[in-house]
């Protein structure tokens, strides 16, 4: 798994590239926490190239989704690989993350 | 017809290796590449909480993995020797939540989604599981 974080104006947005499972969901959580500490609420989760995602994955986005939001900010997803929307729509938490075509339209929702 | 026995030990670092051959399975078997998917996610998640919760965490214990493809059916089995728990027993559907959805609990039920069929028993003194999904056609039939 592969993380690129960039800042924008009032958003962060991240890539992620690869496979989330146990083996590196704690890694994910990590790079998003940092961002939620330092006051950075309002993300934008590229996960166009995720080719991969358990629930141990789907924890970290709920988990980040929950304290974004706490704080007046939102989780919003570009262009989620197909393995991410079949992943959500299993747990049946698909509802809970808005989805746009990509990363420019997610970033401009903010 | 495809089959396969894997012996893993029970480290995350070995998932992908799994979820591999359960893919070709599931070619082999003529599955479509979604519920390919769903078969690749839900042995994922059966060996995720077996290490996490079973083992309670990462070791060199054994996880044993065979996967058999017929046409229009993908089985596998999963067999672990921690103490005893059936993930077969979960309800497979339950309301979620959707502004509070549960944190823990995912992975059986996505288990049970995912496949048509999830059998368990427990054998001396291993846990062995059994999934089994059927091709779309084939399901049609039965």
């Amino acid at each position: 798994m592969e993380i690129v974080s960039k800042e924008y104006k009032r958003v962060v947005a991240l890539t992620v590239k690869g496979r989330i499972d146990s083996a590196n969901a704690a890694q994910f959580e990590e790079q998003i926490s940092q961002l939620t500490q330092a006051g950075k609420n309002n993300l934008v989760l590229d996960l166009s190239a995720v080719q991969f995602i358990s629930s141990a994955g789907l924890r970290v986005l709920v988990t980040a989704r929950k304290a974004v939001k706490s704080a007046g900010g939102d989780i919003r997803l570009a262009s989620p690989s197909e393995q991410v929307v079949e992943t959500l729509k299993i747990a049946g938490l698909d509802v809970l993350f808005e989805q746009f075509p990509d990363r420019e339209s997610a970033i401009a929702s903010f | 017809m495809f089959q396969q026995r894997l012996t893993i030990r029970a480290r995350f670092e070995h998932l992908q290796k799994v979820r591999q051959v359960v893919e070709q399975a599931a070619a082999a078997a003529g599955l479509t590449p979604r519920d390919s998917y769903g078969c690749q996610l839900a042995v994922s998640e059966a060996l995720e909480n077996i290490i996490r919760h079973g083992y309670g965490g990462e070791t060199d214990l054994p996880i044993e993995i065979d996967v058999l493809a017929k046409a229009g059916t993908l089985t596998i089995e999963v067999e672990d020797r921690a103490p005893p728990f059936n993930p077969a027993a979960s309800p497979p559907e339950c309301e979620l939540d959707a502004e509070n959805p549960p944190v823990g609990g995912l992975g059986l039920m996505i288990i049970h989604r995912a496949m048509d069929e999830v059998e368990y028993q427990r054998r001396e003194d291993a846990n062995w599981l059994c999934m089994r999904k059927r091709a779309a056609e084939d399901q049609a039939n039965t």
